[in-house]
């Protein structure tokens, strides 16, 4: 008879393994779809503006968050640089994360825009990044529909 | 042959060759049935192997990895994205036995999505709808057109007055008739037959005014087929995929003595030490006097029903991923040397709903080859 260290009887104790797998689909929506086409087709980060507040929202969103506009038809063209608004250094290994530690994941602020985009920056040392780092963003050779069609940003 | 949405279940297989992506089914070796009900159905099956694609149709289907089962209605449909598979196989319409997640990952992957199959007929009718008027002005033709081949036919177009009618069958007296095979005519007309070619090269005969002939191109908008204007929409982005999440499942004493148990057709309860309670399935701790709770009582294995619940919804069942056959029961009762109050759930032999009650004795019914798991007990029956 095999016992914890609680004196609890473990002989009919058993594991059982198992794989769990479901269809997923994710919808990037109409507005997604159309900031991901165009970093895939034009090398060209969009923006919406809000046309009673002014504030330029890149990600782009349908609505404001102050007015709660409506903004999906006012897109406006930005910058492929930006600006470091804060970032940390992911120092863990794990399958879904798309480098290996150490990498640098920052909030970036492309220029003309009043809000950041997460993003990996690379062509630099983890210890030499810098808020207010100016960076510009490098594409990626092949699309996956996703935000990685900016493959990453690098400093000036 | 019976079409659904102006398509035929054999169009699906037909094109399966062209549509099939070696590239995308690497050490892939799969083989998958179909068994399709209602007119236009039938028996296939398709092997991948070693990036290769055979397509066979059979009377009785072989052993595959894999069988789909539905209407020729519903698999059309489905192919076409005009009926939710997803729907469709929830409401068991659409019926998936053997390697479900073999064939999800296959399939996307194995061929390009299926479009419908242009047919002359389809062509011929839009023939007034694409007609333009304006070009017409003064124009008094009548044109035949006569097709061969199993998709084809005989019609007779004319044109008068700035209007355009559609009759079936060849008038002699028609300015121009045109001969040709019906698929150097949906060839023609959907771009992949190029028309210098064709005419030079003999697959069409003209009998009357060549002129005429030349004249119709521009009498005509382009055919579109059905479906394809759809694609010309807004691009929207949606990705698929099939998450693999592994799992451990750990039974602890309480749920690994139970699990012992219904092997040996025993029903243990843990029984609380202070209030006396009996739990079913055990567990490790009475929940209302917060002390652990060692030891096991065996109960039943008869028990008393408290409350029926009757399910007429086929939903999957969440412990084998396959449409439950309905009318289920889902059943509560008190096990016999239980606590009153302290119920158990289990379901009920599908032969007893229409007797059961509230107060009635049942018994469990035993599984022949039991292993320690949940099959091991199949379900409760009226005790008399």
């Amino acid at each position: 008879m095999s016992v914890s260290a609680r004196n609890v009887d473990l002989t009919h104790c058993f594991v059982e393994e198992g794989s769990l797998s479901l269809p997923v689909q994710a919808f990037a929506g109409r507005v997604g779809s159309k900031f991901i086409i165009s970093l895939r087709d034009q090398n060209k980060i969009l923006g919406v503006k809000c046309p009673k507040c002014n504030k330029v929202y890149c990600p782009p969103r349908e609505y404001c968050e102050k007015d709660l506009t409506k903004l999906d038809e006012n897109w406006v063209e930005l910058a492929n640089e930006g600006v470091i608004t804060n970032f940390t250094i992911v120092n863990y290994n794990d399958k879904h994360l798309p480098r290996k530690a150490p990498y640098c994941l920052a909030m970036i602020k492309v220029e003309g825009a009043d809000t950041p985009i997460a993003h990996i920056v690379e062509g630099v040392e983890v210890e030499q990044v810098k808020i207010g780092m100016r960076v510009k963003a490098v594409y990626a050779k092949e699309t996956t529909n996703t935000i990685l069609d900016i493959d990453h940003f690098e400093p000036l | 042959m019976a079409e659904y949405f102006g398509s035929k279940v054999e169009d699906i297989f037909n094109t399966m060759p062209e549509r099939f992506l070696p590239e995308g089914v690497k050490g892939v070796d799969v083989v998958i049935g179909y068994d399709i009900t209602g007119e236009g159905g039938g028996k296939w099956f398709i092997t991948i192997k070693d990036a290769t694609l055979k397509v066979e149709k059979v009377d009785a289907l072989p052993k595959c990895s894999v069988t789909i089962s539905t209407d020729a209605e519903g698999f059309v449909g489905g192919a076409l994205g005009k009926i939710d598979t997803g729907e469709a196989f929830s409401s068991g319409r659409l019926k998936v036995a053997g390697d479900v997640t073999a064939l999800l990952n296959v399939l996307p992957k194995a061929f390009t999505p299926f479009q419908p199959v242009v047919r002359a007929k389809a062509i011929v009718e839009s023939m007034p709808a694409r007609f333009r008027a304006d070009k017409a002005e003064g124009q008094n033709l009548k044109i035949g057109y006569d097709l061969s081949g199993d998709e084809g036919g005989a019609w007779t177009v004319v044109i008068k007055d700035q209007t355009c009618t559609l009759k079936e069958g060849l008038d002699a007296d028609a300015t121009v008739t045109m001969r040709m095979a019906a698929d150097v005519f949906v060839g023609l007309n959907t771009g992949k037959i190029d028309p210098g070619a064709a005419f030079g090269g003999g697959q069409v005969k003209i009998d009357g005014d060549m002129m005429a002939a030349g004249a119709t191109a521009k009498l005509f908008g382009k055919f579109v087929a059905a479906g394809a204007e759809e694609k010309q929409g807004e691009e929207l982005i949606a990705l698929k995929f099939l998450p693999k999440i592994r799992q451990r499942f750990a039974s602890g004493p309480h749920l690994g003595m139970w699990f012992h148990g219904l092997k040996n057709k025993i029903m243990y309860a843990s029984k609380c030490p202070v209030c006396g309670r009996t739990q079913i399935p055990p567990r490790e701790v009475c929940a209302v006097c917060r002390v652990r709770c060692p030891e096991f009582i065996e109960i039943g294995p008869k028990a008393t029903v408290t409350m029926v619940d009757t399910a007429y919804y086929a939903s999957p069942d969440p412990l084998t991923g396959h449409v439950r056959q309905t009318p289920y029961a889902a059943l509560f009762m008190v096990m016999d040397g239980a606590t009153p109050g302290e119920s158990f759930s289990h379901e009920l032999n599908p032969k007893d709903i229409d007797r059961i009650k509230p107060g009635m004795k049942v018994r469990p019914v035993w599984n022949d080859i039991r292993t320690g798991g949940f099959k091991d007990l199949l379900y409760f029956e009226i005790d008399d």
